[in-house]
């Protein structure tokens, strides 16, 4: 119990760590802890947050998926080609979680029944959704009229009294869900299972399968959504949007003591990875510092994370 | 205090701090849609010539950031730089916007948060912009079909090279320079205007590299409408060994593209004054926070420069600006 709480403390105080720095170093510390700041920051992991609580399932069970920026910018495209042609917003944003979670099961069932390794599979439908992307969207950007769709991540929403955006509340709700699903229910455990030990998993009468095509199905829903948020951040649907998007996701699961060989990760850590990513992004700026030594700095926090939790994991068996 | 000091310390240790604008300061963001193009150098070289020439007039003092894209060309992280400026409550933002849409939320926000946001090179889709300060795009691309319909006698087949959908400055040339073509040079058939050649080098090597695999046999004219389409057309038509046998107009101006220009493989380029652009956007902006009169709209010029101009002092200094004078290792 006690190890799991300082495993859980670990990024917490990471991110501690980073506000506190930029608090110290910059001439305005009022001005970068201010709520607008903070609203400004939030808003801004929306995208990254969302993702990594889909990531999160993916790599507890084993799994990775690269395909994730691209579902984004593939679904993004096609909630903006929906609103385009009529559609309410609404059914576009049903839409947009069901076409990520396609994506998903496609994923899953290719990995489980061809046997070819996630990293593989993935990286294909990296190629694949971004083409489709584009395909559907005539290599061009897709603007749209403006609906509530457009409000979802306004920094100061129109309605005062919600004071964050729609976008983050409904992030923080799903990190809530997904996390008591993943620690409560029979099928979060089984998740937990499956990338812990996947032949004892299977012993113990999993169909480890139809679990795999499962996890990566609500993964991709949740992508799906994030596609949509995204879209609504730009007010576009983007075809080359989130390039890249799939490392900031898959590092903020691995910040926030998630292990790549499965079994390890909690939706906590990640929300905090994602937020110490843009915290991070967010100081460096406030600095004046420039790009580059964001990317070096957010480089060296990863594996020092990682190493900090072999270390720890490592202390706590031979002190266990 | 001293874990303080410590900290610092360590930090500075890694990196080279820049100094903090004084309380007075006026504090002018800079936002490029990328930083390694030599385009967004002399913009940046503009921007530091009118930081030095405001503070040596005395007043309050003018400290300039530049800061482009974490992803070069992504518009979500352009996003990100401006809200981010936004918060930090800078004096103001010149902001080159990577899209004419994606942007204008953004800005909106900056504007009702009290900061002034002035728009360069590329336009916006909103009024909220204290002024636009870019190049007459159009008349870019004009220049160009003018110089091809020329060369040309105006017959041929002539071939274009998109840049990428959703910029507004290359749409803005690409539309010219096929309407002045159709309307003044009806002999001139174009082979190809719908492919995109992408933000790199890299990517446009490769769309001009299929594109004149597809067309390159009876091709006589190419026109390319920036910096890197331009170098990544040129590098094709070297491995192709068609350098200089088809007439090739481009736009912005590069060390490769004016090396090009004296092999006589490229016949022309519509240059613009990136440092003008960079110089005139900090100057209104300041103006305007000093609440001077500005205008709404100011162009900062296009001229088309061919291989016998090079060597004129004029042409010297729009196509090699003086960036090094302002930007050290520049």
């Amino acid at each position: 119990m006690l190890r799991t709480w300082i495993a859980r403390l670990g990024p917490a105080l990471g991110l501690v760590i980073v506000v506190l720095v930029f608090a110290l170093l910059t001439d305005a510390p009022g001005r970068y802890l201010s709520t607008f700041n903070l609203r400004i920051v939030l808003s801004q992991t929306v995208i990254v947050a969302l993702g990594a609580i889909g990531m999160t399932m993916i790599i507890i069970s084993g799994g990775i998926d690269l395909s994730v920026g691209a579902t984004i910018a593939l679904t993004g495209v096609m909630t903006a080609l929906g609103i385009r042609s009529g559609w309410p917003p609404s059914l576009a944003l049903v839409a947009a979680v069901l076409a990520g979670g396609f994506v998903g099961v496609l994923n899953g069932m290719v990995i489980t029944t061809l046997r070819v390794v996630p990293f593989i599979v993935t990286l294909g439908m990296l190629g694949i959704a971004r083409g489709v992307a584009k395909w559907l969207a005539h290599e061009q950007t897709v603007n749209v009229p403006t609906t509530w769709m457009n409000d979802l991540l306004v920094t100061f929403p129109r309605q005062g009294w919600l004071v964050l955006p729609i976008g983050v509340w409904t992030t923080l709700a799903l990190a809530v869900f997904v996390a008591f699903v993943l620690r409560r229910t029979v099928f979060g455990r089984r998740i937990f299972a499956l990338g812990s030990n996947e032949a004892a998993a299977r012993a113990c009468g999993i169909d480890t399968n139809r679990l795999k095509v499962a996890v990566y199905a609500c993964a991709g829903c949740l992508f799906g959504l994030t596609g949509a948020m995204q879209m609504s951040r730009l007010r576009q649907g983007d075809p080359t949007v989130a390039n890249g998007a799939e490392l900031d996701i898959i590092a903020a699961v691995v910040i926030g003591g998630g292990s790549l060989n499965g079994g390890e990760g909690s939706i906590l850590g990640s929300m905090i990875g994602a937020l110490v990513m843009a915290f991070l992004r967010n100081g460096c700026q406030q600095m004046g510092w420039p790009n580059y030594i964001q990317e070096i700095i957010i480089g060296v926090i990863i594996v020092a994370a990682v190493a900090l939790d072999r270390a720890r994991a490592s202390w706590a068996t031979s002190h266990a | 205090m001293n874990q303080r000091r410590i900290l610092i310390v360590t930090l500075m240790a890694l990196v080279s701090c820049r100094d903090a604008p004084k309380s007075k300061a006026l504090t002018i963001a800079v936002v490029p849609k990328g930083t390694t193009h030599e385009f967004w150098k002399a913009i940046h070289a503009g921007a530091v010539q009118a930081e030095q020439e405001l503070n040596a007039l005395g007043g309050d003092s003018v400290h300039v950031i530049w800061k482009g894209p974490l992803r070069e060309d992504d518009r979500e992280q352009q996003v990100q730089v401006v809200e981010g400026f936004t918060s930090q409550h800078v004096s103001g933002i010149v902001l080159a916007p990577l899209d004419s849409k994606a942007l204008v939320r953004p800005v909106e926000e900056a504007r009702a948060a009290g900061v002034p946001v002035l728009i360069m090179d590329s336009a916006l889709e909103s009024d909220a912009m204290v002024s636009y300060v870019a190049t007459d795009n159009q008349k870019g691309g004009e220049l160009a079909a003018d110089r091809l319909g020329q060369l040309l006698n105006g017959k041929g087949n002539v071939l274009m090279l998109r840049l990428q959908e959703g910029s507004a400055s290359t749409t803005a040339r690409e539309d010219g320079f096929l309407k002045r073509l159709k309307d003044n040079y009806p002999g001139i058939r174009i082979v190809s205007s719908d492919q995109y050649a992408g933000v790199t080098r890299e990517t446009a090597k490769k769309a001009s590299e299929n594109l004149l695999n597809r067309f390159g046999a009876d091709l006589n004219g190419v026109f390319t409408p920036n910096e890197t389409s331009t170098i990544g057309m040129l590098l094709a038509l070297q491995d192709m060994g068609k350098a200089g046998k088809v007439r090739f107009v481009g736009f912005d101006a590069s060390q490769i593209m004016v090396d090009a220009m004296r092999a006589h493989q490229l016949d022309g380029i519509a240059v613009q004054n990136p440092m003008r652009m960079g110089y005139l956007g900090v100057r209104t902006l300041v103006a305007s926070l000093r609440r001077q009169p500005i205008e709404r709209r100011i162009d900062t010029g296009v001229t088309m420069v061919t291989p016998e101009m090079l060597d004129l002092p004029a042409t010297k200094d729009i196509i090699a600006p003086p960036i090094g004078k302002y930007l050290p290792g520049g």
